[in-house]
């Protein structure tokens, strides 16, 4: 029985993690039409950031703070000076342009910091085992847990209970009508796009002390984040939390039940999705 | 008299090709015949792109189930020559495109792309999965090559030499077959989809019949590549058929040479061969360094240019030609030569300046 | 009569034991010179300097862009010291001339299409003489075969798969300079069978790939052979880099594993072991890749004591046994600590021993086949390689077995203690290997006839 509750517990902090990797890329999705293919990579270049602010400081509570930033800033330049100039070349050249930054970014961490595997300790305070229905459980992975939470909690109240919000959700159904009403859609979208990268951000700097800082760290992220937004249905920021969650639940019960098949899991459960329902469970059909 | 330019070009074109083994060896003969299957590659990866406006994110899954099936079957079927192998590549691929096409046609867009990148995925985690099959990892070897055998009646031994002239012969066939096919009028109402595809509907032709057909022929295409491509490299991997590489390989040459143009891909492959044998072997860096070291101290110089390796520089291509090339070569040769016939009718540009 | 059959069968395995063993037996036909140990000190793996005129060129083939280039960094510095120190002796006497050393740098990207390319172009376009690498066996299994069908000598001092020597793929232009997964499989069942007697409930970890398995199914090979009372408590293999190994370390906890063998590689073997850590599993690892300094110390003291590490390249203690091997070493150190730059002053460096070692050896050995052959002529190669004996720096002999290539040799488990218990070991100044992690000290050695490389019956009956 413990070994099921713990088996759970796993599934929910990773599926958290994903959350925040996914849900960044489906807000930006679903509102400007983007797939950003540099977004895994911005999840890397931030553990990067926030290996360096650890090894200057000292501190991990400042590199939670300040990498994600830092990356955001990234994300936002590249926003301003890159994907705008292009939008006009429709979807497909914005494309493209995404997936040669995700090429420029991952040659350019190795270029930086090298190819080594770099460490990052979590925080003494939470590195013990703390006890949860009788399961040894690591304090570290809990904080995860919180952390996802947390942010998931101020996305909603920023989305729902906020102005911003609200033009927000206005320009995902229908950006053009937003403009007409004389917002400034542009900054809306920068915004977005700032805040969608700041959550890879912080999920880069919260998953570092797991795993080990390293250039394949968006390759090992990506597939799993992709197969979350292509099942919970472009766009579709609850659809990206269930399905989140589900697909940690699955392949932690995976290992648990069916070790055998647990890393085709995960794509077999897309495949029959799509099967199914090709936009995605909580997507909107195309018309 | 342009008629008699033409045909002396050909005929040079062709001497050249068929005296390039000689006189070039075995090492560029074989970056020849990459090249050759790139080309193949981008254009039916652009029979969708550039015809039908549909971005597959996937299409190495066709690539690779071509040369699996290629593979596989020369590994299952003893004795098999090299034409059927290649056909039964051709063939699985067409199957997986019939299979996969009522679930693709429905949608367009950054959905189209994003479903064929789930799919190729998929493909990729079970061929490392089914390892008694696909070999995994380690794939399947097709050490020595097949002969060629024509009925029993002429057996020719697949040597580096020969295998060169069969693979260029069977790509120069597949890509003039694919020239004529996009001039036929089915070939226009592909275009006249990308443009416009409600109004296609309206003019009565059946738009996801269409699109399931160029579908198809796009997959088949891309398969016989990919099963030439097992033979030159007389080994098939799970990473070199179906990792993402391999679906974006074509995107960049598609982008760089030009969606809107026929021949834009193969420009495109061409520009990709030369940077990827330039920077493979090193000499770019070399160049890059020297340069470098004439504006900078020597250790700074080795910094920077440290940071322009393979992925780097693809990444930098990608973005610049999207910023400022969006048609490719292609369409920036088309532009010039507009308005060059521009400045000649309007009677040069000093006089439109004033 | 059923008596004598059964004399007549040990008799006749005896007959098959010995033929290994003579080998091994015999005199060494070459070992490592120290007495001409050169000048070092203008070595510097960032900036390898090309020797001028008439070269032997080997090429390393290995990743040096990419998610893997910090694999290709690893080869280039020791095959380039081993270079580097045979050309300040004045270089090697081959074709009735006396050659230097050159390296080429061969980028495979770890892919085997760039693989198969990159040969062919150091064999075509930049007519090297040896081809030396590289990790990843269905790599290896590509240059071996472009091997073969150039006639050029292949050197495999990395991939450890069986496979790459069986019938099917055996060509005589390859060497295998590395041990290999079965034999592997079975000196751990051995040692935990036959030597520690503690431990008897196992779980098998690996990556789910070729290598992953056929290690594995090694030590179930060995386990039935040399501990038949051993327990295989469960055997999960997961993908290559996985991210979250939560989910298997509950598996081990609830399984009441003792051991987790584990064949992984870093980063995942990294992940691995900082995860369980974290989680509170604290059991050892059987482990051939767990070494990287930087994973270790990150972990800790605590946390790494207990571990088990196979090597192929270490000897019995002390590591320091003569005058020449101190000599060596503090060279070795001072140009670590004062002059090598960045990647090659990170702690992954500090010792030319473990997988450092095991690659110079392979080039030491090719260097003093080489030699003695007077020729780069892979005909001429292969016969003096084939059955040959050399004995390396550290003093260990190694025999290259002519039926089908593969390196025989004791091999040592190290057992990892905290740095006050490694003197045993580690018998010079300051008395330990890395001030925050564990390190070797115990060392108990696997005879080479009690884990020889697996022979395909095929290819090695006429001995």
């Amino acid at each position: 029985m413990e070994a099921y509750i713990a088996q759970g517990m796993h599934g929910l902090a990773y599926g958290m993690v994903l959350f925040l990797v996914a849900s960044g890329l489906t807000l930006v999705l679903g509102m400007m039409g983007v797939l950003n293919m540099a977004h895994v990579n911005f999840f890397m270049l931030s553990a990067y950031l926030g290996y360096q602010v650890v090894a200057w400081t000292g501190s991990f509570w400042l590199a939670l703070l300040i990498a994600p930033l830092l990356t955001a800033g990234a994300g936002i330049l590249m926003e301003r000076f890159l994907l705008k100039k292009v939008h006009a070349f429709g979807p497909m050249a914005e494309l493209i342009l995404t997936m040669g930054v995700a090429f420029i970014i991952s040659d350019g961490v190795k270029a930086v910091w090298g190819t080594q595997n770099l460490p990052l300790s979590p925080p003494g305070s939470l590195s013990v085992l703390v006890n949860i229905a009788g399961v040894q459980y690591p304090a570290y992975r809990l904080f995860l847990i919180g952390l996802a939470v947390a942010i998931l909690l101020l996305m909603a109240l920023v989305l729902y209970k906020t102005r911003l919000g609200m033009i927000v959700r206005a320009a995902v159904a229908d950006a053009g009508m937003v403009d007409a009403l004389g917002i400034n859609v542009p900054l809306v979208f920068m915004t977005v796009f700032g805040a969608g990268t700041w959550m890879a951000g912080v999920a880069g700097v919260a998953i570092a002390p797991i795993l080990t800082v390293s250039p394949g760290l968006a390759a090992q992220m990506g597939m799993d984040a992709f197969i979350v937004i292509i099942v919970g249905g472009f766009g579709s920021l609850g659809g990206a939390f269930l399905v989140a969650i589900l697909c940690g639940l699955l392949s932690a019960f995976g290992v648990q039940f069916l070790p055998q098949y647990a890393s085709v899991l995960l794509f077999v459960f897309m495949a029959v999705v799509l099967a199914i329902k090709p936009e995605g469970l909580f997507g909107e059909k195309e018309s | 008299m342009k008629r008699n330019l033409i045909w002396t070009l050909w005929a040079a074109g062709v001497a050249a090709v068929a005296l390039f083994p000689h006189l070039f060896g075995v090492y560029y003969a074989n970056a020849l015949i990459l090249f050759a299957v790139w080309a193949l590659f981008a254009v039916s990866l652009n029979l969708l792109l550039g015809f039908t406006g549909l971005l597959s994110f996937g299409h190495a899954m066709y690539f690779g189930t071509g040369a699996y099936g290629a593979a596989l079957a020369l590994n299952h079927i003893k004795g098999l020559s090299i034409v059927p192998a290649v056909i039964i590549g051709m063939i699985a691929a067409v199957i997986l495109a019939l299979l996969i096409a009522p679930l693709v046609v429905r949608v367009s867009g950054t959905a189209f792309a994003m479903l064929h990148l789930a799919f190729a995925q998929l493909l990729y985690v079970l061929a490392l999965k089914l390892r008694s099959i696909t070999g995994g990892e380690d794939g399947i070897s097709i050490y020595p090559r097949p002969d060629l055998n024509i009925f029993g009646l002429l057996r020719i031994e697949m040597n580096d030499q020969n295998f060169f002239y069969f693979a260029v012969i069977v790509i120069a066939a597949a890509l003039s077959f694919l020239w004529f096919f996009t001039k036929t009028p089915f070939g226009q109402i592909m275009v006249g989809m990308r443009d416009n595809s409600k109004r296609i509907g309206y003019l009565g032709f059946k738009v996801t019949y269409t699109k399931a057909v160029v579908y198809a022929v796009s997959g088949g295409f891309a398969g016989l590549a990919g099963a030439i491509y097992a033979l030159l490299q007389s080994l098939i991997s799970t990473n070199d058929a179906y990792s993402m590489v391999v679906s974006v390989y074509p995107i960049m040459m598609v982008m760089l040479g030009g969606v809107l143009s026929y021949f834009g891909p193969i420009v495109g492959a061409a520009f990709f061969a030369l940077i990827d044998e330039w920077i493979g072997s090193g000499q770019f860096q070399q160049l890059l360094l020297k340069l470098l070291s004439l504006l900078l101290p020597s250790s700074l110089a080795q910094r920077v240019s440290d940071f322009f390796q393979f992925e780097m520089i693809l990444g930098l291509i990608l973005v610049l030609v999207t910023l400022y090339w969006p048609l490719g070569l292609a369409g920036f040769i088309a532009l010039q030569r507009m308005r060059w016939q521009m400045r000649r009718v309007s009677g040069g540009p000093q006089r439109s300046a004033t | 009569m059923k008596r004598t059959i059964r004399w007549m069968g040990a008799f006749a395995v005896f007959c098959w034991v010995s033929l290994f063993l003579l080998p091994a037996a015999m005199a060494v036909n070459a070992k490592y010179d120290f007495d001409h140990f050169p000048d070092m000190s203008d070595y510097d793996p960032n900036n390898i300097v090309k020797p001028e005129g008439d070269t032997i060129k080997i090429a390393i083939i290995a990743a040096f862009s990419g998610p893997a280039a910090a694999v290709g960094q690893s080869y280039l510095l020791p095959v380039g010291w081993v270079a580097h120190d045979i050309n300040k002796r004045g270089g090697i006497m081959v074709d009735g001339k006396k050659k230097k050393i050159e390296i080429i740098i061969a980028d495979n990207q770890n892919k085997p299409d760039v693989t198969l390319k990159v040969t062919e172009r150091m064999i075509l376009q930049e007519k090297v003489d040896i081809l030396w690498g590289t990790s990843g066996s269905h790599l290896q299994k590509v240059i071996n075969q472009l091997a073969d069908k150039h006639k050029k000598i292949s050197v495999n001092a990395i991939s450890l798969s069986d496979e790459l020597m069986d019938k099917d793929n055996f060509t005589k232009y390859a060497f295998m300079t590395c041990f290999s997964t079965e034999q592997i499989g079975r000196a751990f069942a051995y040692f935990y069978g036959q030597i520690r007697k503690k431990e008897t409930k196992f779980y098998i970890l690996n990556q789910d790939y070729l290598f992953g398995h056929s290690l594995a199914e090694g030590f179930k090979v060995g386990l039935k052979e040399y501990f038949p009372t051993a327990q295989i408590v469960g055997e999960d293999y997961h993908k290559l880099f996985l991210t979250d190994f939560a989910p298997y370390l509950t598996k081990i906890k609830t399984s009441g594993a003792e051991v987790i063998f584990t064949g992984d590689w870093i980063p995942d073997a990294a992940n691995l072991l900082k995860q369980s850590r974290q989680m509170g599993v604290m059991l050892p690892f059987a482990n051939i890749f767990l070494s990287d300094p930087t994973t270790l110390t990150e972990v800790g003291i605590e946390g790494t004591t207990g571990l088990m590490a196979i090597s192929q390249s270490g000897t019995g203690n002390p590591v320091f046994k003569n005058e020449g091997i101190i000599k060596y070493f503090k060279v070795w150190d001072n140009l670590w600590k004062n002059k090598w730059a960045k990647p090659y002053n990170s702690l992954s460096y500090k010792y030319p021993m473990g997988a450092l070692g095991t690659y110079m050896t392979s080039v030491y050995w090719l260097a003093s086949v080489l030699e003695r052959a007077g020729s780069t002529d892979p005909e001429k190669v292969i016969k003096v390689w084939e059955g040959d004996s050399y004995q390396t720096l550290g003093g260990k002999v190694m025999t290259m077995r002519a039926c089908d290539h593969k390196m025989v040799t004791d091999l040592h488990i190290y057992e990892f203690v905290p740095p006050a218990q490694q003197k045993q070991c580690f018998n010079i100044e300051p008395y330990y290997w890395f001030e925050k992690c564990a390190g070797a000290g115990p060392v108990y050695e696997i005879p080479s006839d009690k884990a020889i490389p697996k022979a395909d019956p095929e290819l090695c009956k006429k001995n």
